[in-house]
């Protein structure tokens, strides 16, 4: 079933001779992955979906890489025709976080668009229904971001109920009231042992 | 004219009405979190939650319990306030979870409130995750019983301390933009 | 005369909202001439929370994301982590993950059957068939040890082997839901009043269809034939016959011929499962979970769940803990995007019966 790669194959070919600065690399079976430059992704949609018959967006996806101050956009295309899923991947500056929006071609978009703009504040020019999405009077930084930290933030604005302070071992606990003997899963999971 | 009863009668009177109250206990049909989707197979055949006198309503302005069934995000609790105090007397609210007791799972998340206690007054906590049905019948079966105690005064407990709930619930609820009920 | 807008919010407290969130409707008189959906309402951050979390610590919290259906969601995070790591499942496994996956889509069923016929006011059906979905809970019970949220299925194989006489239990639920599949049809499938309340309501354009992102019951309510379980088979599912049933016409009664006909399948394919399962091992062994590195690199892997493909992207860097994990669930686009277009024209009462239809299940589409 792995062997037979002849389609990817064929798809990107294609890919590499439209877009020669991409990097693509067929994964596995159905799946292909294509890193493109800022300025490629939206040639590159219009290819895939006028060309290669693209016709369904999965996914908007976005991964906050801190350490290269860098938000990467991720595009997950489907065609039902080759049934071959494409990973689009671009990479943005995380301090000016701006994107043109996708939503020309496919109207679901905005709602993925929100999304990302709620949860990691990048901001998609054109797309003018960037509002409140699962969040309600936010006022801190966009939640998703790396450099957001959730215990910090839960600590401080809610109340926490303290913790039980013999801290008792839960397994060690059963067995004693119970009396029978519970069975050692890491032994039998784990290779360690 | 206004009758007047002696102290005995008021107890009986007030014994029957305890009595009225804990066998019809209507629920508001609100499925604020996951444990939701263990209420239709109690109001159903199988564990027919109906036998207790308990039943589904559709307003809060006809229910009588307030079922908080697990995690409050922010933006819920806000609906929550506004449905609870919608209620009329008399009231109550189980809360359904282990994330409602303590934050459970989501104790680090920045858009649940771990302790409900603290924002409206909780007349019976049942734990799990989530609670099987019969859980949540013997939840309020003790509910019955607290109410033929006379011990079920939450709704008392939130008229009297209503500006210390008030704060709490002002502290995460930034932009308030509620009627305030004449209590 | 012109007349009057009003503004009409249902939900989030509605009986006829399924789950937690809410719909801003803009109507004259009965007709809808504007749709909004509101979400958030259950929020938890769980993609936030995976971030924090060891790989395996991962799996009570994927589970929560789709509460009438968890084990989509484990199968997935299971997968993410099998790719990345170049994990085998042994040959067991993967039978019991199929029948694990297609019993869960029964329930979810039975719980859509209600939910659909309770929405147009028939209340016999949600007391019969939420009843018979607790037969399933029961198996589920027996194999997993939990009722609704399972932690069953982890990447190399699953938790346990089936318990003692599993197998003839499976096969008598498959028996006794077939059986009660005549009264449903008496009830609900062959009932004038359900055909003539859901024929030509919420309709879903084909030529649309595909480019909106609709799938599962409702894109083959369209007329086009996709299921990722023919399209990608994962598991064992290329070694089973089944067929992927269609309907035209994309409106509510289309889907529900769907889900009826598909009920039927996943019932053929359990017992197909039970029928080749072959013994030996069903699980492989695991490093340490609290010192589980699973190598760098991204997958995007998705599982037909009951309401269309689950897709999870997955991003590891090559620690500890997940990287990023993002959730596709089929309602991101059903509950919001198309729920807004389709809504126009319908009457108030229809928005419940659509809402049903579609599958809209708000957790997963916030998370």
């Amino acid at each position: 079933m792995q062997n037979n790669l002849e389609l990817e194959n064929k798809i990107a070919e294609k890919i590499k001779i439209a877009f020669q600065t991409a990097e693509v690399q067929v994964q596995r079976k159905q799946r292909i992955k294509v890193n493109l430059n800022e300025d490629l992704v939206h040639p590159f949609l219009t290819f895939a979906k006028n060309t290669l018959s693209y016709k369904h967006l999965s996914h908007i996806s976005c991964v906050d890489w801190i350490e290269d101050n860098q938000f990467e956009l991720v595009y997950i295309l489907l065609s039902y025709d080759s049934l071959v899923q494409i990973i689009a991947k671009t990479r943005i500056n995380r301090e000016k976080a701006e994107f043109p929006t996708a939503r020309n071609y496919w109207p679901q978009v905005e709602t993925y668009e929100r999304e990302i703009h709620e949860l990691y504040g990048i901001n998609f020019v054109g797309n003018d229904h960037l509002v409140d999405f699962v969040l309600e009077d936010w006022e801190d930084l966009p939640p998703m971001r790396r450099d957001f930290d959730t215990v910090k933030y839960s600590q401080e604005h809610f109340f926490n109920r303290p913790g039980r302070e013999d801290a008792q071992d839960v397994r060690k606990t059963v067995t004693k009231h119970s009396g029978e003997e519970l069975p050692d899963l890491a032994k039998i999971y784990s290779v360690r042992n | 004219m206004e009758i007047t009863y002696d102290k005995n009668a008021q107890e009986i009177l007030s014994t029957i009405k305890s009595f009225a109250r804990k066998s019809s206990l209507w629920v508001i049909a609100y499925g604020t979190g996951c444990g939701a989707i263990e209420i239709p197979p109690t109001m159903t055949s199988r564990y027919d939650a109906e036998r207790f006198g308990i039943r589904g309503s559709a307003t809060p302005r006809q229910a009588d319990v307030l079922l908080i069934t697990g995690y409050l995000a922010v933006k819920t609790l806000k609906r929550v306030i506004r449905t609870y105090e919608q209620m009329q007397d008399p009231k109550y609210v189980i809360a359904f979870g282990s994330c409602t007791i303590n934050g459970g799972m989501y104790w680090d998340s920045y858009n649940t409130i771990k302790l409900l206690d603290k924002y409206i007054p909780v007349d019976v906590y049942i734990n799990g995750c989530m609670p099987r049905p019969e859980a949540v019948i013997q939840g309020f079966i003790k509910l019955q019983e607290l109410i033929m105690n006379k011990k079920a005064e939450g709704a008392a407990k939130y008229k009297e301390n209503l500006e210390w709930y008030r704060e709490n619930q002002r502290k995460i609820i930034h932009n308030w933009r509620m009627p305030e009920y004449n209590w | 005369m012109r007349e009057k807008e009003t503004t009409l919010y249902l939900g989030p407290q509605h009986p006829g909202i399924t789950g937690n969130m809410m719909v801003k409707l803009k109507v004259t008189g009965d007709t809808i001439i504007k749709a909004e959906t509101h979400v958030g309402y259950l929020h938890r951050a769980f993609e936030k929370l995976m971030e924090a979390r060891n790989w395996m610590q991962c799996f009570p919290i994927v589970c929560r994301i789709c509460v009438p259906e968890p084990d989509p969601n484990e199968e997935n995070l299971a997968r993410i982590i099998e790719e990345l790591e170049g994990r085998e499942v042994p040959e067991r496994a993967k039978y019991i993950r199929v029948m694990v996956l297609e019993l869960a889509r029964l329930g979810t069923y039975l719980l859509w059957m209600g939910g659909q016929s309770g929405s147009m006011g028939l209340y016999t059906m949600p007391q019969w068939t939420i009843g018979d979905r607790d037969y399933i809970l029961d198996l589920f019970e027996a194999l997993t040890g939990g009722r609704v949220y399972h932690m069953y299925i982890w990447p190399g194989g699953v938790r346990r082997d089936l318990p003692e006489g599993f197998k003839d239990k499976v096969l008598k639920t498959m028996d006794y839901l077939e059986g009660r599949l005549k009264d449903y049809d008496d009830l609900l499938f062959d009932n004038a009043l359900f055909y003539k309340r859901a024929k030509g309501i919420g309709v879903i354009d084909k030529s649309k269809a595909m480019e909106w992102g609709v799938v599962g019951a409702p894109l083959r309510g369209c007329g086009i034939k996709h299921d990722v379980r023919i399209d990608e088979p994962y598991e064992v599912y290329d070694k089973l016959k089944f067929v992927v049933p269609t309907a035209e016409g994309g409106d509510v009664w289309a889907r529900a011929l769907v889900r009826r006909q598909e009920f039927e399948q996943s019932i053929s394919i359990i017992r197909q499962v039970m029928e080749q399962m072959p013994s030996g091992e069903f699980y492989n062994k695991v490093p340490n979970p609290l010192n589980w590195k699973v190598p760098a690199g991204d997958a995007y892997v998705k599982t037909e769940s009951a309401r269309g493909e689950f897709g999870y992207y997955g991003v590891s860097d090559g620690g500890l803990k997940p990287r990023r994990m993002h959730v596709r669930g089929p309602a991101y686009v059903h509950g919001v995007s198309l729920l807004e277009r389709i809504l126009v024209g319908a009457n108030i009462a229809d928005v419940s019966f659509i809402m049903n239809s579609l599958g809209t299940c708000p957790p997963e589409i916030e998370r």
